[in-house]
């Protein structure tokens, strides 16, 4: 999380106006989402992790891992899918017997679990390329120059902010029970984590009752206004993320057939 | 323009829990000084800040601004807090924003101001304050001293008469904290009045024009610095400490090495040069130990 942040803030397209970026991964996203082909899917996936690599500048070794997140999650989901048992002889399931049972994987299983995790991994490459390249501030910028309701705009601002004061919070609680023998055993851990939780809770109240007290001194009347950075849009930019996402999109299309075996 | 900017009269002030955070409490706050309070923990002075900004509302007593009785309606409290405005001692509730410039942009544009106008002032906040080398960093990266800055700036940009600093040097490293005495100096010879409250006897004794004691809710004692930090018998009472100059300058005195009638001096620099021309007039530790040896020889 914290690594992300800091990319977000010092990369290569930081200058770039965060309008082009979050359209970049936006309609790349919906692309990889609506598109019928395995193919499509993974030309969007291979496409944005050579642009986070290439261009963004995000080392490879960590956009790799970040990746490895959201597979494990992925590993997990679609083995259900993927998997089925059978208690005859199914021709049908290429596996293994078990004890009288079939345990294996069907054609029509196998096609949808790959375009799962396809689909999967390509949306997450487009939401990586946006928040390793542009900091949370600016994406919530371009968000309220879209009309999304003040209300929600200014609640990011100001969770977003807080993540960070909380992580804070929960390291020093954390620094400050280990240093008294804290979670030493299994149950300690058990009473030691509750405790964490719950003063962690109360410190969250006294913070937000403070932040209203400080923002109020600031003559906080029930809307916060602040500067966004200016940032100029490119045609050139805007065309070639067109580009892209055009050729994409008729990969998607014509491979449509292909994966019907 | 002299006289007082801000009054405090008689204030009772008791959280809802029932604690008796003020209790009678009166003072004045001359336009364009440099205000330091001591107190110990608890002795009441956030909470008398918050009084001064109209956050909280006394239960008994007024406080006033420019002669004037605090009201609370929205009108009269967004004018008081345009012109009074509080650094307070933890950055993180200050700062709202992960982005300086947008935290710093926020109390002008409460003032109505266009977006031209902002940038000004914010531009102005980052440079008086020297952050201007990180104003497109996340306010999540900066350290403890460079976040305060951010939140001094974010006051700074509004432009107030009076600024108030909740314990601004604690938790500082020395260097950091004197560039930030600096720093304070630099806004009261804009003609700001500046307020500070701090545990550290040697910054009040050296910065402050004028010292208040609190205790318990009240105000145990005031004055000028010297004033203050002669009167042993009260800094005993309220646990307080004497500054190292004080110290050294009573020491010297009460042994012959400074006149009975020698001035106090506020800074190190000023004691230092006392002691220095007194060694001039007088006799060296040297010629002591020359005159004794002197001596043994004759038997
Ligand atoms: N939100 C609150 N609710 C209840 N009691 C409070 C609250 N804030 C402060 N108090 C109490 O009011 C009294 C005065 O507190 P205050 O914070 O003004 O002291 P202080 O002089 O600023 O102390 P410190 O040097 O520790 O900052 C204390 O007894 C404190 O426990
Ligand atoms: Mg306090």
């Amino acid at each position: 999380m914290i690594h992300i942040d800091q990319y977000a803030y010092a990369n290569r397209l930081r200058a770039v106006h965060p309008g082009e970026k979050l359209a970049f991964a936006a309609i790349t996203a919906g692309i990889c989402l609506a598109s019928p082909s395995l193919i499509g899917q993974l030309a969007i996936l291979m496409t944005m992790a050579a642009a986070t690599v290439a261009i963004v500048g995000i080392p490879w070794r960590f956009y790799l891992k970040l990746m490895l997140v959201p597979a494990a999650f992925l590993l997990a989901g679609i083995v259900t899918v993927a998997v089925s048992f059978s208690s005859q002889p199914d021709p049908g399931l290429h596996g293994i017997d078990l004890w009288g049972f079939a345990v294996g994987i069907r054609d029509r299983d196998f096609v949808v679990a790959s375009s799962l995790v396809a689909r999967s991994l390509g949306t997450v490459s487009c939401l990586y390329f946006l928040s390793l390249s542009t900091p949370m501030v600016e994406i919530i910028g371009v968000l309220k120059r879209c009309r999304v309701p003040a209300v929600l705009v200014e609640l990011m601002t100001i969770i977003y902010r807080f993540i960070f004061v909380l992580m804070e919070t929960t390291r020093q609680i954390h620094t400050a029970q280990v240093s008294r023998l804290g979670y030493h055993s299994l149950s300690a851990s058990y009473r030691d984590l509750g405790q964490l939780t719950s003063c962690l809770f109360h410190r969250s109240m006294l913070k937000s009752q403070m932040l209203f007290v400080t923002l109020s001194s600031r003559c906080y009347s029930g809307e916060i206004r602040v500067l966004e950075p200016r940032r100029r849009l490119s045609l050139r930019r805007g065309l070639l993320i067109g580009g892209i996402d055009a050729v994409l999109l008729a990969v998607a299309l014509a491979t449509r057939g292909w994966q019907r075996w | 323009m002299v006289g007082p900017i801000l009054e405090v009269v008689d204030v009772h002030f008791a959280y809802p829990d029932g604690t008796q955070a003020l209790a009678g409490m009166s003072l004045t706050i001359e336009r364009g000084s440099k205000v330091v309070f001591l107190g110990p923990n608890g002795a009441g002075k956030t909470t008398l800040f918050l009084q001064l900004n109209g956050i909280l509302r006394p239960s008994q007593g007024v406080v006033r601004f420019d002669g004037n009785d605090l009201r609370y309606d929205r009108r009269s409290l967004m004018e008081l807090r345009k012109n009074v405005g509080i650094v307070f001692q933890d950055p993180d509730s200050q700062i709202f924003s992960a982005s300086v410039l947008q935290d710093i942009s926020f109390g002008p544009f409460n003032l109505g101001m266009s977006e031209e106008e902002v940038r000004g002032r914010v531009q102005g906040a980052l440079a008086a304050v020297g952050i201007e080398s990180i104003a497109d960093r996340p306010t999540h990266f900066l350290s403890l001293g460079q976040k305060k800055r951010v939140a001094i700036a974010g006051v700074l940009a509004m432009e107030p008469q009076v600024i108030i600093f909740d314990e601004p040097t604690s938790s500082l490293d020395p260097k950091t904290a004197k560039q930030l005495l600096i720093l304070l100096d630099d806004i009261s010879r804009d003609g700001k009045t500046v307020v500070i409250s701090t545990h550290d006897v040697d910054i009040a004794y050296s910065w402050a024009d004028r010292v208040y004691v609190l205790e318990s809710g009240r105000v145990a004692d005031a004055g000028t610095p010297q004033e203050i930090f002669l009167d042993e018998a009260m800094l005993e009472r309220v646990d307080l400490t004497q500054p190292w100059i004080v110290d050294v300058w009573r020491e010297l005195r009460d042994n012959g090495y400074l006149p009975p009638n020698a001035l106090l001096p506020r800074t190190k620099s000023a004691l230092l040069a006392l002691i220095r021309s007194r060694l001039c007039h007088s006799f060296r530790i040297t010629d002591l130990v020359s005159e004794r040896a002197a001596i043994n020889e004759r038997g």
